[in-house]
């Protein structure tokens, strides 16, 4: 065997990695779940609706990552859509307007950091630190002012009860997929990102505008949040200024844990968000359950780290550098 | 550029800031420092800007994103509040000690920080989360998740922020520190060859891993005297901060790090640290005086939105500049 | 290859969402037949026999205050010493979603019930024990009255003891009461967490104790409406015989120069809503400012009142929630005890109240280590198959 062929094998096994992750955490979930007597079918559910929104919006969130960019707002905007929503179904008690609402709103937040990000040239992280401070000040002036003494504001439970079952929510999960997975891997626009991220001047010698596919991927983000929202309020019919305030920093995670880079480019993974939102719920609820969770929060959230990066480290020796990464 | 064109350059924002806010004052009957007290406040408040954009900036001019400055300024406070009251119980001495014993904990910090990254060799940004995770997850383990309040309530760490004394020395030497080391030392043109031309700088033998080391070492050490300034300023120092809580901070230094970037055309950078961090503190001075009518969640959105314009300005000078000519 | 690779793994993803879906399904609870589910489940976890360890689910959202941990003491190191009873805490829960998972990973784990300090959705707590059969009690404040009235005929919705927002209301009122009989004329305040619903009505409370009105409003409702639309108090709107000179919220960048602000104005008393013992104590104690807050009977604040200038604490006592747990052991037991409605229990708690080091340590000291003001002694009188609604309510006000 040729030793680029075996470099091509252990490539190949190393890019299996995260689902290898994935499979060994969920086989170590059933164990931990079945040894301590719980009840699977539920516990899966709840693994299932924890993972759920954060899969989501990270899958969107994926076509910004590929950019060689990040955005930090996606929980503050799928707050900020979810707010919007129930506002609007308050107001009009149309379900429909409440999903137009969610998802143009989600749109329009992610399309505002892109136009500020490609018309006045500014670093799309920036705008985005800047649009996470905006839209959780805007949703906390609304939430509070509009909830009053119950400190949060909601719709009528059953308004969305038909929507919270797993079925329907796994179909949404999977067309979703399907979608940016086509997007993303079958259409020139996928793989024209794909290039933006990788090589920017390369791309943009090519006759590739950046911007306009800066302000695509923000868009396709918006899509997720928006179907994050809708989902966050199926599950909970209420809004409160901190709901969906673990998604920010945990689609860092996911995307990186799923086995993509963060510097995006060619190595891009439309399903590294699933896997990698999946595996890491898994991971924290194996260890809430095998750990005293309410002796030592601190001391779960140090394994859960050290894993992490010892994941992390495993699946990114395919583009390991010789310099120190930047 | 003239030596006093540059002077008035880069004082003119600071300049403006002031003039600009105390007329808004003025306009309302008061004054952005109003008195002795509120000068003590403005003075540190300026350190604690100064020193975290500073603490932010060493790595991120190096493009090497660190979401960890907040935990470790959390971490390095309470270990050095804790030996601290172990030893002086509160007494005399006590807020020199502790600065010291969390200068010496932020350096190591700041040194397991960057030597897990160049172990790992993955991109900082992702090093960054699982440091902050590791970190926030011990402080909440010795803290108990509880405030930290008997070991840092003493006189001596009032004294520490009760006059601008204090602050104004802290400065001086940080400043001087920062001016010498990475102007004038080996290590300071190494790094700003890094800085400039990883490959080109690494090609021509300069020790990356060595100088990388260094700066995450001061970066950390900066932290540490962050944290303990913000301990003396707060009378308390909060140890559960789990789950991303403690990044909060690091967001508080972008505006000032642009803005100290557009200064150091005008003179040394770290002269423009210092101008911006004024510019922040006059802004934060004004916003007491405005507490009443201008609630946090207008401040956040006022910052955002400085942020932003700034970042237009910034991005876009020359079209600026061309369509007011026209 | 990266493409099949993707495709595979698409496939594979989409796969494992299915069984997950499918999975999901069995469990009964999940499915649109919630009230079944909540029946075959009710039925299971009802039913005690009689010697087997109670297991108790407890939702927190604060994990590091005084108050809370004094909860948690009680609950852990006394009754579970005295009782055949454990209670698993959560982790801070930040908003409703993790309430809704917290309780449904305690039903998976086959809990009794579930008793709530948490409160980012009260209703949805409720229905979500309801769905899968846990008792349900509210340790910490209480339901609005719309609220109760829609939830109060719920199976497993056991009861509710707290201090209600009128109870708030008057604590900040009694507060505002003390210091205006003390002759103070001018006063500074500080809001905490406005718009927290809490504070807002004991910074309602307190201004109608000090004799002011807000926006011409003196009556609880019209205030504690301003101060939501207002986000905040608005000085300008104060008016009354106690000047109210300065005003902070929220801790921030900005606070200590607000406190300062507050300082310089020579307020000759610093009126807090909660969390001033926390943030403030040290600065009000140098400066010799009388100080007042709402908060909790722990050894911090008996030190503030021994060597500093804390003048008027308003709090609970850490075992104030035992009869919550007398209530919902009674009802794993068998025995659910209903109102003379035959609905949910619902009863109010009021705030003790301390102007002095003595009257602080009666509370303090006698409600720690193994004599807790509800100890196993006092809970015995409540718990068991005979207990009835009016010898619960009995116990409560009393105490």
């Amino acid at each position: 065997m040729t030793d680029k062929r075996k470099t091509n094998i252990k490539q190949k096994l190393i890019s299996l990695l995260p689902i290898a992750a994935l499979l060994v955490l969920f086989a170590v979930f059933l164990v931990v779940v079945s040894i301590n007597g719980y009840r699977l079918d539920m516990y899966l559910k709840i693994v299932f609706n924890e993972a759920l929104v954060l899969a989501v919006v990270a899958t969107g969130a994926i076509f910004i990552y590929t950019l060689g960019t990040f955005d930090i707002s996606l929980g503050a905007s799928t707050l900020f859509a979810a707010t919007m929503g129930v506002m609007t179904y308050n107001k009009t008690q149309s379900l429909i307007l409440m999903i137009v609402a969610i998802f143009a709103v989600g749109i329009t937040a992610s399309l505002l950091n892109s136009v500020l990000a490609s018309v006045f040239h500014i670093p799309p992280f920036v705008t985005t630190v800047a649009m996470m401070s905006v839209l959780s000040a805007l949703s906390a002036q609304i939430i509070t002012s509009y909830g009053g003494a119950l400190g949060g504001i909601s719709i009528p439970s059953e308004v969305v009860k038909p929507f919270d079952n797993i079925g329907f929510k796994a179909m949404l999960l999977i067309a979703f997929f399907a979608i940016c997975f086509f997007v993303f891997q079958f259409t020139k626009a996928g793989r024209r990102m794909k290039f933006v991220g990788g090589n920017p001047i390369c791309a943009e010698l090519t006759g590739i505008k950046a911007s306009k596919y800066t302000i695509l991927a923000f868009v396709m983000a918006g899509i997720g949040i928006g179907l994050g929202a809708f989902l966050t309020l199926c599950y909970t019919p209420s809004v409160t200024t901190t709901t969906a305030s673990s998604i920010g920093m945990n689609i860092f995670i996911a995307i990186v844990f799923g086995g993509m880079p963060i510097s995006g480019g060619a190595r891009s993974k439309i399903y590294a968000a699933l896997i990698g939102g999946f595996s890491y719920i898994l991971l924290n609820d194996i260890l809430e359950i095998v750990i005293d969770s309410s002796a030592a929060y601190g001391i779960t959230q140090v394994i859960s780290a050290v894993f992490f990066l010892a994941v992390v480290y495993v699946t990114s020796m395919n583009y390991r550098t010789a310099l120190l990464p930047r | 550029m003239s030596t006093p064109k540059r002077i008035v350059n880069a004082l003119a924002m600071p300049v403006v800031t002031l003039v600009v806010l105390q007329t808004l004052c003025l306009l309302n009957g008061q004054s952005v420092i109003s008195n002795m007290k509120s000068f003590d406040n403005f003075i540190v408040y300026t350190a604690i800007v100064m020193i975290t954009t500073m603490a932010l900036s060493i790595n991120l001019n190096s493009g090497r994103f660190d979401f960890s400055l907040g935990s470790m300024a959390g971490l390095s406070c309470i270990i050095g509040a804790k030996i601290t009251y172990g030893i002086l119980s509160g007494g005399n001495g006590s807020a020199p000690l502790m600065l010291c014993i969390s200068l010496v904990a932020g350096v190591i910090l700041g040194l397991i920080s960057g030597l897990t990254y160049c172990t790992l060799r993955l991109p900082p940004i992702i090093v960054s989360l699982g440091v902050t995770l590791v970190y926030e997850g011990i402080m909440y383990t010795i803290t108990g998740g509880k405030y930290v309040m008997s070991e840092v309530q003493n006189p001596s760490m009032s004294g520490l922020t009760g006059t601008w004394v204090y602050a104004a020395l802290i400065i001086a030497a940080v400043l001087a520190f920062m001016i010498i080391t990475f102007d004038k030392t080996a290590f300071g043109y190494d790094y700003n060859a890094l800085k400039s031309g990883q490959k080109v700088a690494v090609a021509t033998g300069i020790n990356e891993v060595k100088n990388t080391l260094i700066c995450y070492g001061i970066s950390g050490g900066l932290m540490g005297i962050v944290g303990t300034l913000n301990a003396a300023r707060n009378t308390t120092i909060n140890g559960g901060q789990l789950n991303f809580g403690s990044i909060a901070i690091m967001f508080t230094a972008f505006l000032p790090m642009f803005i100290a970037g557009y200064i150091g055309r005008f003179t040394n950078e770290k002269i423009g640290f210092l101008l911006a961090a004024v510019c922040m503190s006059l802004l934060n001075s004004t916003f007491a005086v405005f507490s009443n009518s201008v609630n946090a969640t207008m401040q956040s959105i006022i910052n955002a939105v400085l942020l932003v314009v700034f970042l237009i300005y910034l991005n876009n000078n020359d079209l600026i500049k061309r369509l007011l000519k026209a | 290859m990266n493409k099949k690779l993707t495709k595979v793994i698409g496939l594979i993803m989409a796969g494992a969402m299915t069984v997950m879906a499918g999975c999901g399904n069995s469990a009964p609870a999940a499915q649109g037949s919630a009230d079944n589910a909540a029946s075959a489940q009710g039925a299971e976890t009802t039913t005690q026999p009689s010697g087997k360890t109670k297991k108790i689910g407890v939702l927190v959202a604060d994990v590091s205050g005084e108050e809370a941990l004094g909860f948690r003491n009680y609950y852990e190191k006394y009754i579970q010493e005295n009782y055949d009873v454990t209670f698993d805490y959560t982790d801070a829960l930040a908003s409703a979603e993790d309430e809704k998972a917290a309780i449904e990973k305690f039903a998976s784990k086959g809990y009794d019930a579930v008793i709530s300090l948490s409160s980012s959705d009260r209703a949805q707590q409720i229905e979500t024990c309801e769905q899968y059969g846990l008792y349900y009690a509210i340790a910490s404040g209480v339901l609005d009255d719309e609220q109760y009235e829609k939830y109060k005929g719920y199976e497993h919705f056991v009861c509710q003891i707290g201090p209600s927002n009128a109870t708030e209301f008057e604590a900040g009122k009694a507060m505002g009461e003390y210091f205006k009989n003390q002759g103070v004329k001018k006063v500074a305040l500080y809001g905490a967490f406005i718009p927290n619903p809490m504070h807002v009505f004991r910074a309602a409370g307190i201004l109608t104790g000090l004799g002011c009105t807000y926006g011409g409003a003196n009556d609880m409702e019209a205030i504690v409406g301003q101060i939501f639309q207002d986000q905040g108090i608005d000085l300008s709107k104060v008016s009354g015989d106690v000047e109210l000179v300065a005003y902070l919220q929220g801790y921030g960048d900005t606070t200590t120069d607000e406190l300062g602000a507050a300082i310089q104005k020579a307020p000759e008393a610093f009126l807090s809503v909660g969390m001033a013992t926390t943030f403030f104590a040290q600065t009000l104690s140098q400066e010799n400012i009388p100080f007042a807050d709402i908060d909790s009977f722990t050894a911090m604040n008996s030190q503030s009142m021994e060597s500093g200038s804390l003048k008027y604490l308003a709090g609970k006592y850490s075992s104030s929630i035992g009869p919550v747990f007398a209530l919902v052991s009674n009802a794993i037991d068998g025995n659910l005890i209903r109102n003379d409605e035959g609905n949910a229990v619902s009863l109010n708690q009021g705030y003790l109240v301390a102007t002095d080091k003595a009257t602080f340590d009666e509370y303090f000291v006698n409600d720690n280590g193994d004599s807790p003001i509800y100890s196993k002694e006092t809970l015995d009188s409540i718990i068991g198959s005979q207990v009835t609604y009016q010898d619960v309510k009995s116990l409560v006000e009393s105490k």
